[in-house]
């Protein structure tokens, strides 16, 4: 039965499994909806946004922060845990400057935090990290990435993908509606983030923060407005998508 | 007598059966296992608080009688947990008059109160209902967890020692994903997910797959189907298995699919509404926490 092996983080179960790496997957369950687009020109960064106490200050509550000028991440999971991956990532990337003199590529710095989430798993008085992040920037090359880890310390680049409490849910509808036109502009790459949270998000645009990075240019945050005026682009398109439809029937 | 690979003789235990001696001994231990009449009163203190007391709404006095036997039944869905609460709240209790019947009333280690007489009515509760255009349709929210123990009692008091067969019994209910038994990775399970599992009697088809072996249920749940399949009752559990244990929008509404079986039909009228008043229970039972960004 699980329970025999899932005290320790270094004993493999008789099938093979890692249980607690396994159970660290379900606290980045816990976490709210992030989603990650990589467009040919922007990359995009959407989040469920937690509602937040009465008299707490919203801008101490952020799921997505940059690591340098040209790379940011959204996370999902146990926030405590984020807070130590960012620093340590962060302050490599300022070392990598210092040191070669040129800044982090997007692979790179995905590659350090999956093996310092890797090294968690392999040893004993330690437990994993309960996070799962998206890394989104722009190389030198001009080429945008988008990169996933989870608490297994594994990486791989995605096209578009989703992380935290109904990922399911996201991932499925970004299979269907990520194609070539959808990313062909920036503002539809932007759209198809804001539209596959609000598959999931409850009371719509308020609840969703975003953040893009074009190429060239550092990380933008998206004001409350500028999210309201993206929402309400889209339930125009969606509304005459629907009158085209019923006139069609008609 | 044997001996061992250091020369000692140790005396190897003998299985020809009880010798003299040991009867003499088993006799002491017996003694020691006698109970005082300490123990007795204890045991008694804990069986009394250990109680289910089955209470009528107004009066808030025990009923004398069980539940079901007191009242004639043709339907009676019972809510187990608090997403399987919220889905009938929101969907099946705003569609019609319900009027409570009674409550149960119980104490067990899961209970976040020591106090067992003065319950008050925020803690989980254990509600019946019953529709008041048609009083044999019995419905009953429960949100405390019922002990191994105190099952047996609670079956008893609301179904009685002698149940009544043309009643079909509706369960719902909530596990999390990692109790499926499946070869697959829990990760790549749709959660959330429906699946059912019914009596012998139950002759209607289940609204989702039956739960594949090994079918194993927990709990109030459990209790309810076994006492149903022993005396006959038809009765089917729909489990929504999640991985999100806490009051959950999207939880909720994998139970949708119920709406459209037997067992549910003509006590679902506004579903829009409903949709919008569950949308408003979700948000007023949010508990705010940071250890999850």
């Amino acid at each position: 039965m699980a329970s025999r092996y899932d005290r320790a983080i270094t004993v493999f179960s008789p099938d093979g499994h890692l249980f607690q790496v396994e159970y660290a997957q379900e606290a980045v369950k816990k976490g709210s909806t992030a989603v990650g687009i990589r467009g040919t020109n922007i990359v995009v960064l959407g989040v469920e946004k937690k509602s937040v106490a009465k008299l707490q200050d919203e801008r101490t509550v952020r799921k997505i922060c940059a690591l340098d000028d040209h790379v940011c991440m959204a996370f999902a999971g146990l926030t405590a845990d984020a807070r130590v991956v960012i620093n340590r990532a962060r302050v490599e990337c300022q070392s990598h400057k210092l040191t070669v003199e040129d800044p982090v590529t997007v692979e790179y710095i995905t590659r350090f935090i999956a093996t310092l989430k890797q090294k968690y798993t392999q040893s004993n008085g330690r437990r994993p990290f309960g996070i799962s992040a998206l890394i989104v920037g722009f190389d030198d090359d001009g080429i945008s990435r988008l990169y996933q880890t989870d608490p297994s310390g594994t990486y791989h680049a995605w096209k578009a993908n989703a992380i935290g409490r109904n990922a399911k849910t996201v991932r499925e509808f970004l299979e269907k509606n990520y194609t070539e036109d959808a990313i062909a502009s920036d503002s539809e790459a932007i759209k198809l983030a804001i539209k596959a949270l609000l598959e999931v998000v409850q009371s719509g645009g308020k609840n969703i923060e975003l953040a893009i990075i074009r190429r060239n240019q550092p990380l933008k945050m998206f004001s409350a407005k500028e999210v309201e005026l993206y929402v309400t682009e889209i339930e125009k398109e969606k509304e005459e998508a629907e009158k085209k439809k019923s006139k069609k029937s008609v | 007598m044997a001996a061992t690979f250091f020369g000692e003789v140790v005396k190897a235990p003998c299985r020809a059966g009880t010798e003299d001696e040991e009867e003499e001994e088993e006799e002491e231990e017996e003694e020691g296992r006698r109970e005082t009449p300490e123990d007795r009163e204890v045991r008694q203190q804990l069986a009394r608080k250990r109680e289910v007391r089955l209470l009528r709404r107004q009066t808030k006095t025990s009923l004398e009688v069980a539940l079901l036997e007191k009242y004639p039944c043709s339907k009676f869905i019972i809510a187990i947990g608090n997403n399987a609460v919220a889905f009938l709240s929101s969907f099946v209790m705003n569609s019609g008059v319900w009027e409570e019947v009674g409550c149960a009333k119980l104490w067990n280690e899961w209970c976040r109160t020591t106090d067992t007489t003065h319950l008050s009515s925020t803690e989980a509760f254990c509600v019946f209902y019953h529709l008041k255009s048609n009083p044999s349709v019995f419905l009953c929210q429960c949100s405390c967890y019922v002990a191994e123990d105190q099952q047996y009692q609670w079956l008893e008091k609301v179904f009685g020692s002698c149940p009544r067969k043309n009643m079909q019994i509706t369960i719902l209910t909530c596990r999390h994903v990692t109790d499926y038994k499946t070869s697959e990775s829990t990760g790549s399970l749709p959660s959330p997910f429906l699946k059912a599992l019914k009596t012998q009697n139950f002759k209607d088809s289940a609204c989702c797959p039956l739960l594949e072996q090994p079918n194993i249920v927990h709990d109030l749940p459990a209790a309810v189907l076994s006492y149903c399949q022993v005396w006959k009752i038809p009765a089917i559990l729909y489990l929504c298995y999640t991985d999100v244990m806490k009051l959950d929008l999207i939880t909720v509404e994998a139970f949708k699919p119920i709406l459209s079986t037997r067992s549910l039909k003509g006590l679902v009228k506004n579903i829009p509404q409903s949709t919008e008043i569950l949308k408003k229970l979700m948000t007023t039972n949010e508990i705010q926490s940071n250890i999850y960004t």
